[in-house]
This record gives structure tokens, C-alpha cells and sequence, in this order.
């Protein structure tokens, strides 16, 4: 290709990409700089107090039990639901995928949990779980939230693995069976692989929202018992609206931030090697 | 294609305007408060009364969703951002010397005749007071209430309980004779949320300690209090107090109690009428008393933003909105009891006026947000007492002294 | 797959989904008989949930807010997110670890961090209680997933088939237009339900950019729903079953799914009598 080629195509590259990183750029930049400006204030309105404290606030988290224990729950949720989500995501693809007479109507009844409000979805599983007792019960509430946010967010992952499956032509599949492939020996060697990029993908958003999980343990438990379901972002809330300690509440959410920031670039280095191999 | 964008952006940018119509001509009041339970809402009316006494005024009313932390939330955003964009504020008594303290609040002091201050409770004007300015005027009120099943009761010649232990010996002593099995003794609010430290004070209360000492230390007698949370643990492994407790908030204790499956209740007044329905279970076997120690003073005032453009106009709406007849309206319509003892009923009266506040304190929120995964660790056993407690001092000593 | 294996699939999506139509089902329970608890069966079914929703209440209000936020979100993610996908995943940009790394960093400040001064600056905006700041928020999310996942997929196809309708004489834009979009089309599609969906569902943008009825969406609306301690599940239930929209778009979207393989054949005919049964 010639230079000029080349810069026509990164002209086009700037153009088709601009608007929807305006739009990024022009929504995150600002919150994201006065977060970060606030992670370093001592700012507590209730009592006037608005005074720099540099890193304070971040080695009080360091230190703080209760912030270990937020990155303990969060770190087990995550794990939990991402795994099963994952799993039960490709099954119920593979399912549909291989369907013939009632596919749409397979595919509606995937995508019915995930139409409630999450007020509704949480109010359902508050009724569900109440006979047992298992929201108040400290060693249970989590798993009972986790089974709750993997039933609403099942149908994300089914959903892309599906769309993923149905692009891959048929004829690669009728060659294996050709050549002799069993259908479990097919799956393993030809189909997962093609999943793969698009489910990593999906799989990575998962992980970064369930890193960021906040809804249903607000709603159901408020991070009790005990603090058993406290997430860190619930951690992040807590102080940011209950104690009104802004400016630790900000070091918190920074901190989440960095986390995440952390996976999803573990994710992407996977990602890319991933593709390099396919 | 560049043609095509602009067309969707101009699409979009139309779409972007809808909503929020232009402001009519004339003063406009911004009236936010938490919906009204049921079906029956008195304040558009009640705003239309006051609409029809001052001319040229109009009152908008927004409603907030029902939890008092997305309550909260709203307003820590609106008004630490300094936007005026509401006047009259219903504020959760729990609050009011926080905002007050922020400088959210106009004063009131001068405004309201310590005469007409007189006429409500004493207890829920103190929490409308701080640093002996008034912020906020009583608008309605809730007392934390011992409920009882008088048949039960009457039936093993007990007279309504005056300690918590002696509570916990009649539910045992009914639960043992009862020839239902499933019969719980004594159902409170042990959910890791506010619920849960209103029924911590009050047995720390009944036990003559305080959360808050008077110097403003916190935790002060950490014994005593660890002694209080040990009781309630206590109640749960003896099987006074069924498991449900540690994760139940006031809906479902009540409809546990309504169920007829408990002797005792703690809960706030509204559960009275649902149990006299006709369609309870425990209709006509219900008493009330008052809660051993005193019980929580609950309930809203109304505050006027300190940023309003009209404070002479909000302070009328005020005065309006907490005068006798709009309170008895309101009472009438939604079961939200009155602030003055002349308007409530005199069965309760006695009751509603040994009603205690939770610590007065602009810190509160902190107070209560810090404390209440300690007592959750407490009374469902993770942690002991004691432990539990002596990790939230240090850490609100760290919120409140700072480094 | 076999025809019994067919409908033990189906059976079991449907015990999986199941706790929905419990939900169809409280809305046409009497409100009484809930007051004392979960039930599973109505004894006496009635729609007067259903009169509320509809005449009394602000919701049918505010499902044209939230269908009109949704659509427009959905749209403005899906074009922006879609063109920029095809930048990403084909053309030469400078910078594009970094760049793909920096949309992701967008998504991960936790929502309760960026509400506060997002709110502010709409407000400074003049945008407070208008479709127009709910939608950017809401595009704003959506946007790093759309961005991702489209790239991911049009990543995915085959370059043999732009380099043919480059031979055909096609440029870049017509190339993206004509014949990479419809091979990616169920991956957009999939995006924009995503989108779709979540938009409908957000509640924490909707609620603090919104003040009254002009803006106010579903969710916000039923979070507004009268009842302090009693809550009346029957018409919230009513309410949330009753979406015509999503019924709608959950149909022509299945269509777009069951038929986009490019080398689907066999399938078209079944497929379009099964897509009326998923009507709600």
C-alpha cells in the first residue's frame, strides 16, 4: 500500500471513530478528574471539613478490614458468576443453535429474564428466597445472589455465543463430519475455538461489570448480613452517600477503578494471544 | 454518508429536547417529599388549598421513590452541588441536623414562634433543632410500637411485658404451651439496614446505655452495649426469635405476625390497620404497648433549602402543610400520625410522647452506616459482640477525628 | 436435533424462565391477597392491576420515555458503535492498543462515582429532566460494548468478502455498507438488543437525571409506585409484564437472529412460523 493510501485510510480510521469517542470522552473524562481530585481531599460536608490529605485515604483502604473483606466478596461473585454464566451461556447457544422447529420461540424464552426491571428481578428472588431464610443467613447470601445475577445475565452471554455460532458456516462443520469427527471431537476442535474471541469478549464485560456489582446486593441485603454480600462498590457507596465521607468514598471507587482497569488489561493480553493462535 | 450522520444527529437532537416543558409566568414552588403510601394521595389537594390562599403562586410537588437512602442520595447530589432546584424538602428526622450542619437548611428559628413549636413533641422537635437553632418543622410521625397477641397472652395470664427479659420468658412460656409449632416468640428487624440499629438503641435503651454519650464519644460503655447485642443473639439461638429475623425488615415481620405466627412484634404504627382489616388473621387479637426502654422516634419534617429564591413563599407552604388540618388530612388519608398531641388519638398519645430520637447528631448517618455491619455480625453470630463493636469505634474514630 | 430433544430443550428454557411468568401471574392476583405474602396461584384472578397501570398511574407515561430513550439509544450505539467497530477492526489506527484499552477504562468507574458530577453537568447544561441527558448517559455505557464486541465480529469475518466487492470496484464505505454489514448482522443485532435492553432496565441515571412525568422512565416510574411498606406487587407486576415494545422488538430481532446465517436455508420457512409464537 502506498503512504498515501495509508493516510487516506487512517483519515477514514480518525473519521468513523470520532463521534463515538466524543461522546466517551466527553461523558467520562470529567467525573473520572473530579473523582480523582476528590480521592485526595479530606471532604466531609456535614462538617465543613475540606482539606488535602494526599494519599491518605488510599492507605486507610490498604489497611481497612472492611475494604478487604469488600475485595474478598467481590472477587468470589465474580468468579462464581462469570463461570457459571459462561458455561451455561454456551450450552443453552449450542442448544439453539442446533434447533430447527423452535428456535424463536427457544430464543424468546432465553431472552425473558432479562426483560424485568431490576427491581422486579430482585423482588422475585427476595419472594423466592424467603421460605428459606437464606438472605439473612451469612454464609449463604452471597451464593443466593450469585444464583440471581447468573439467571438474569445468562441470556448476555447465550445471546453473543449464539450470534457467533449461526455466522460460522455450516461447511466447516460438514468437512469435520466429513473427515470423520465425532460431534463432541468437533466442538472441542473446531467450534469452541471459533467461539472463542467473541465469548472471551463477552466473558470480559461480564467480568467487568460483576467487578462492579452493586444492584441486587443494595436492593436484597444492603451487603449483610454481616457484611457477607458488601461488594466494593457497595463498599464505594457506602461512604460516598451513607457516611458522606467524599472524599474516601472517591478513593474507593478510584480504586475500583484501577482494579478493573487491572483485569481488563490481563483480559486483553489473553485475548490477543488468543487471536494470534485462531 | 456524512449527510446521513448529520440527518441522525439532527434526529437525535430533536429527541433530546423533548420532555420538560417551559415554566409558566408567575412564582413556581418546588415541593419534594417521599410518595405517599396507598392510594389515596391528600396532597394534591392539600396543594390546591394552598394554591387557591395565594394567587399567583403554583406548587409543583415531585415525589421520590420510597427507600430513604435513594432519598438521601438524591439530595446529597442536588445539594452539595449547590443547585436550587427544589424549595420545600420533606427531610427523614434522621437527617435534619446533618443538612442543617452542611448549611443546606434555612434557619428557622426566627420564623417560627417558640409558642407554636410548643405544640408538637417534644422529642420530634428536638430532632428538628441543632446547636439550639431549629431547622425543620414536625410534619409526621412514627414511634417504634410493641405489638402482642392479647389472646395468647390472656390465655397464660400475662399481663403486656414492662423488660425485654421478661418478654422473652412469656414467648417461651406461650410457645411451649401453644399446640402450633411454628408459633415464633418475638419478631424484630435484625436485616443489616437502618431497621436494625433503630432495634439495637432500643434494647440498648431498655438497659440504660447510650450509643452516644453526651461528650459526643462514641461506645462509651462497650460492655453494656455488647451485653444488649449478646441478649438479642441469645433470643435467636434459643429459638425465642426465629431465623428469619437476621434477614426480615418491617414488611416481612409484619406479615409474620399478621400470619399469626409470632406472639411479639416490634414494628411502627402503620401495621395497626393492616391488622384490624377484615381480612387478617389476627383481627381482634392485637394489642399495643409501648416498647420496654422506649420506643424509636420515627418520621419527616419539612425543610426549606437554604438556596430557595422565595423563602417567605416556602415558609408559608410550611407553615401550611404542617398546620392541624392539613396534618389530620394527612393522617386520615395515608396513616401518617400527626406531630402534635392534640391531633392524635389518646390511646397513643402516652406512648408517642415517650418516643426517644436516635443520637441528634449530624453524624448520624456515619454513626448508623459504620455500626450496622458490626451488630449484623453480632446477632447472627460471626463475630463476638464485643469484637465486633470495638472495630467500629476505631473505625469511625478514623471518620470522625480524621487521621 | 431431534424433535423430543427439541422440546426438552424448550422445557427447560421454560423452567428457567419460569419465575416470569410467576410474575405474569402475581399481576393477576388481588392486591389483598398479597398483603399477606408471595403467592403462586391467584384464587380469584382479576385485572383491576391492570385498570390502575393503565388509568391511574404515570406509567404508560413514562413507557413512552423509556421506549423513546431506549430506540434512540440503541440507535445513536448501534451507528456510532458499529462505524467505529469497522475503524477498529480493519483500518490501520494509531495507537489501537492504547486506544482499545482507553473505551474500556470509560466503562470502569463504578456508575455511583460519575453520577454526581454527571448530574451537575447536565444541569449546567440545561439538560436536567430531558430525554437528551438520559440518552447520552445511557450511550455512553453501551458505546465501549458495541464498540468491542462489533469489532470482535466484523474481526471475525472473512476479509474475502470486502476484498470481492473491492475487485467489484467498491470503496471502503460502500464495501462496509453493502457487505460486511448484513454478514455481521447478527452480532449488531445481538449489540442492539443488548443496548435495548439495557437502557430499558437502567435505573440509576434515569432516576437522577429525571425529575417529572416529561422524562420520567418505566423503571424510575415503578420505584415511584405508592406503598411505603406496602407495596403493591400486583400493578408492579402488571406494569413491567405489560411491555408492547419489548414484545416488538424481541420479535423482529429473533427474526434477524434466526435467519442471518448467510448460508441458511432450510431453516426460513419453519422459522417464520415459529417466530409467532414467541408474540407476547
Amino acid at each position: 500500500m502506498t503512504s498515501g493510501a495509508d493516510r487516506a485510510e487512517r483519515r477514514l480510521a480518525a473519521v468513523l471513530l470520532a463521534p463515538a469517542l466524543a461522546v466517551l470522552a466527553g461523558v467520562t473524562l470529567y467525573p473520572l478528574a473530579q473523582a480523582l481530585g476528590l480521592s485526595l481531599e479530606r471532604r466531609v460536608p456535614v462538617f465543613g471539613i475540606d482539606e488535602f490529605v494526599g494519599l491518605r485515604h488510599y492507605a486507610f483502604l490498604l489497611r481497612d478490614p472492611a475494604f478487604a473483606n469488600a475485595l474478598r466478596v467481590t472477587a468470589v461473585f465474580t468468579v462464581a458468576s462469570v463461570a457459571l454464566e459462561v458455561v451455561l451461556g454456551v450450552a443453552a447457544a449450542l442448544a439453539l443453535a442446533t434447533m430447527r422447529r423452535w428456535r424463536a420461540a427457544g430464543i424468546g424464552l432465553l431472552l425473558l429474564p432479562w426483560c424485568l426491571p431490576g427491581v422486579v428481578t430482585a423482588r422475585i428472588f427476595e419472594w423466592l428466597y424467603e421460605p428459606t431464610g437464606w438472605l439473612g443467613i451469612p454464609g449463604r447470601a452471597l451464593p443466593a445472589l450469585i444464583v440471581a445475577d447468573v439467571w438474569r445475565t445468562t441470556p448476555f452471554l447465550a445471546l453473543f455465543a449464539y450470534a457467533r455460532l449461526i455466522s460460522i458456516p455450516p461447511a466447516i462443520g460438514e468437512a469435520a463430519a466429513v473427515d470423520g469427527a465425532g460431534r463432541l471431537a468437533t466442538l472441542r476442535a473446531i467450534t469452541l475455538p471459533l467461539l472463542a474471541p467473541v465469548l472471551l469478549t463477552a466473558a470480559l464485560f461480564r467480568t467487568l461489570d460483576a467487578l462492579r456489582a452493586f444492584d441486587l446486593m443494595y436492593v436484597l441485603t444492603g451487603g449483610g448480613p454481616a457484611a457477607t454480600t458488601e461488594t466494593l462498590t457497595l463498599y464505594a457507596y457506602r461512604h460516598l452517600f451513607q457516611t458522606l465521607q467524599l472524599g474516601l468514598g472517591a478513593a474507593a471507587a478510584v480504586l475500583v477503578l484501577v482494579i478493573v482497569a487491572l483485569v481488563a488489561w490481563a483480559h486483553v493480553h489473553a485475548l490477543d494471544a488468543t487471536e494470534a493462535r485462531t | 454518508m456524512v449527510a446521513r450522520l448529520g440527518g441522525l444527529a439532527l434526529v437525535v437532537l430533536l429527541f433530546a429536547g423533548c420532555g420538560g416543558g417551559g415554566a409558566p409566568p408567575g412564582v413556581e414552588l418546588v415541593f419534594r417529599h417521599s410518595r405517599m403510601p396507598g392510594q389515596d394521595d391528600p396532597l394534591p389537594r392539600l396543594l390546591r388549598g394552598f394554591e387557591r390562599e395565594h394567587p399567583g403562586v403554583r406548587v409543583t410537588h415531585e415525589p421520590l421513590p420510597w427507600t430513604a437512602d435513594v432519598q438521601h442520595q438524591f439530595y446529597v447530589i442536588n445539594l452539595e452541588g449547590r443547585a436550587a432546584g427544589f424549595d420545600v424538602l420533606m427531610v427523614d428526622v434522621i437527617w435534619t441536623a446533618e443538612f442543617a450542619r452542611a448549611g443546606w437548611l434555612l434557619d428557622l428559628t426566627d420564623r417560627w414562634p417558640a409558642a407554636e413549636r410548643g405544640e408538637h413533641f417534644e422529642a420530634t422537635v428536638a430532632t428538628a433543632m441543632l446547636d439550639g437553632r431549629v431547622w425543620a418543622v414536625p410534619w409526621v410521625m412514627n414511634v417504634g410500637l410493641l405489638y402482642y397477641r392479647s389472646d395468647l397472652l390472656d390465655a397464660s395470664g400475662f399481663a403486656p411485658p414492662r423488660s425485654y427479659e421478661e418478654l422473652a420468658h412469656q414467648a417461651r412460656v406461650v410457645m411451649e404451651r401453644a399446640a402450633d409449632r411454628r408459633l415464633g416468640g418475638f419478631v424484630w428487624q435484625g436485616r443489616q439496614y437502618e431497621g436494625l440499629v433503630v432495634n439495637v438503641l432500643e434494647e440498648l435503651w431498655a438497659r440504660g446505655v447510650e450509643l452516644v454519650a453526651t461528650n459526643g464519644r462514641v461506645l462509651v460503655d462497650l460492655d453494656g452495649a455488647a451485653a444488649a447485642l449478646g441478649f438479642r443473639r441469645r433470643l435467636l439461638t434459643d429459638g425465642i426469635s426465629p431465623s428469619l429475623v437476621t434477614g426480615a425488615d418491617e414488611e416481612q415481620t409484619r406479615r409474620e405476625f399478621g400470619a399469626g405466627r409470632a406472639v411479639f412484634l416490634r414494628n411502627w404504627p402503620y401495621a395497626r390497620r393492616l391488622f384490624e382489616r377484615p381480612t387478617s388473621a389476627v383481627r381482634g387479637r392485637v394489642g399495643v404497648t409501648a416498647l420496654p426502654g422506649g420506643g424509636a422516634l420515627g418520621g419527616a419534617h419539612l425543610a426549606i433549602n437554604r438556596a430557595t429564591h422565595h423563602p417567605e413563599l416556602a415558609w408559608q407552604l410550611v407553615r401550611f402543610l404542617t398546620s392541624d388540618r392539613a396534618q389530620l388530612a394527612i393522617a386520615e388519608a395515608v396513616g401518617l400520625h400527626p406531630t402534635k398531641p392534640k391531633l392524635l388519638e389518646p390511646a397513643l398519645r402516652s406512648i408517642f410522647a415517650a418516643a426517644r430520637p436516635r443520637p441528634i447528631t449530624p453524624w448520624y448517618q456515619t454513626l448508623s452506616a459504620t455500626m450496622q455491619p458490626a451488630f449484623s455480625a453480632a446477632i447472627t453470630g460471626v463475630t463476638p459482640p464485643r469484637d465486633a463493636l470495638a472495630t467500629a469505634r476505631l473505625q469511625l474514630e478514623y471518620f470522625l477525628q480524621g487521621p | 436435533m431431534s424433535h423430543r430433544r427439541e422440546l426438552l430443550v424448550l422445557l427447560a428454557l421454560a423452567v428457567y424462565a419460569s419465575p416470569v411468568a410467576w410474575q405474569l401471574l402475581t399481576s393477576i392476583t388481588p392486591s389483598e391477597e398479597l398483603q399477606q405474602g408471595a403467592r403462586l396461584w391467584p384464587s380469584h384472578p382479576t385485572l383491576a392491576s391492570y385498570a390502575v397501570v393503565f388509568t391511574q398511574s404515570p406509567l404508560p407515561r413514562a413507557l413512552v420515555n423509556s421506549i423513546g430513550i431506549a430506540l434512540t439509544t440503541t440507535l445513536l450505539s448501534t451507528v456510532l458503535g458499529t462505524l467505529g467497530a469497522y475503524a477498529l477492526a480493519r483500518l490501520a489506527v494509531p495507537g489501537r492498543r492504547a486506544l482499545v484499552l482507553g473505551i474500556l477504562m470509560t466503562t470502569a468507574l463504578p456508575a455511583i462515582a460519575t453520577v454526581g458530577p454527571l448530574y451537575l453537568t447536565m444541569r449546567a447544561l440545561g439538560l436536567r429532566d430531558t430525554w437528551g441527558a438520559v440518552i447520552i448517559a445511557h450511550t455512553s455505557i453501551a458505546l465501549p460494548l458495541m464498540l468491542w464486541l462489533m469489532a470482535r465480529f466484523l474481526r471475525a469475518l472473512p476479509r474475502e468478502l470486502e476484498d470481492a466487492a473491492f475487485v467489484d470496484g467498491a470503496g471502503r464505505l460502500q464495501a462496509l455498507r453493502h457487505v460486511v454489514v448484513p454478514a455481521a448482522a447478527p452480532g449488531i443485532a445481538s449489540a442492539a438488543v443488548v443496548t435495548f435492553l439495557y437502557s430499558w432496565n437502567e435505573f440509576l441515571f434515569a432516576y437522577t437525571f429525571t425529575a417529572t412525568e416529561a422524562s420520567r422512565t418505566a423503571p424510575v416510574a415503578l420505584a415511584l409506585f405508592p406503598g411505603v411498606f406496602e407495596i403493591p406487587w400486583a400493578d408492579i407486576a402488571a406494569a413491567s409484564v405489560n411491555s408492547p415494545s419489548q414484545a416488538a422488538r424481541s420479535r423482529h430481532v429473533t427474526a434477524v437472529l434466526r435467519s442471518s446465517s448467510p448460508r441458511a436455508s432450510a431453516g426460513s420457512s419453519a422459522s417464520r412460523s415459529g417466530a409467532a409464537s414467541v408474540a407476547r
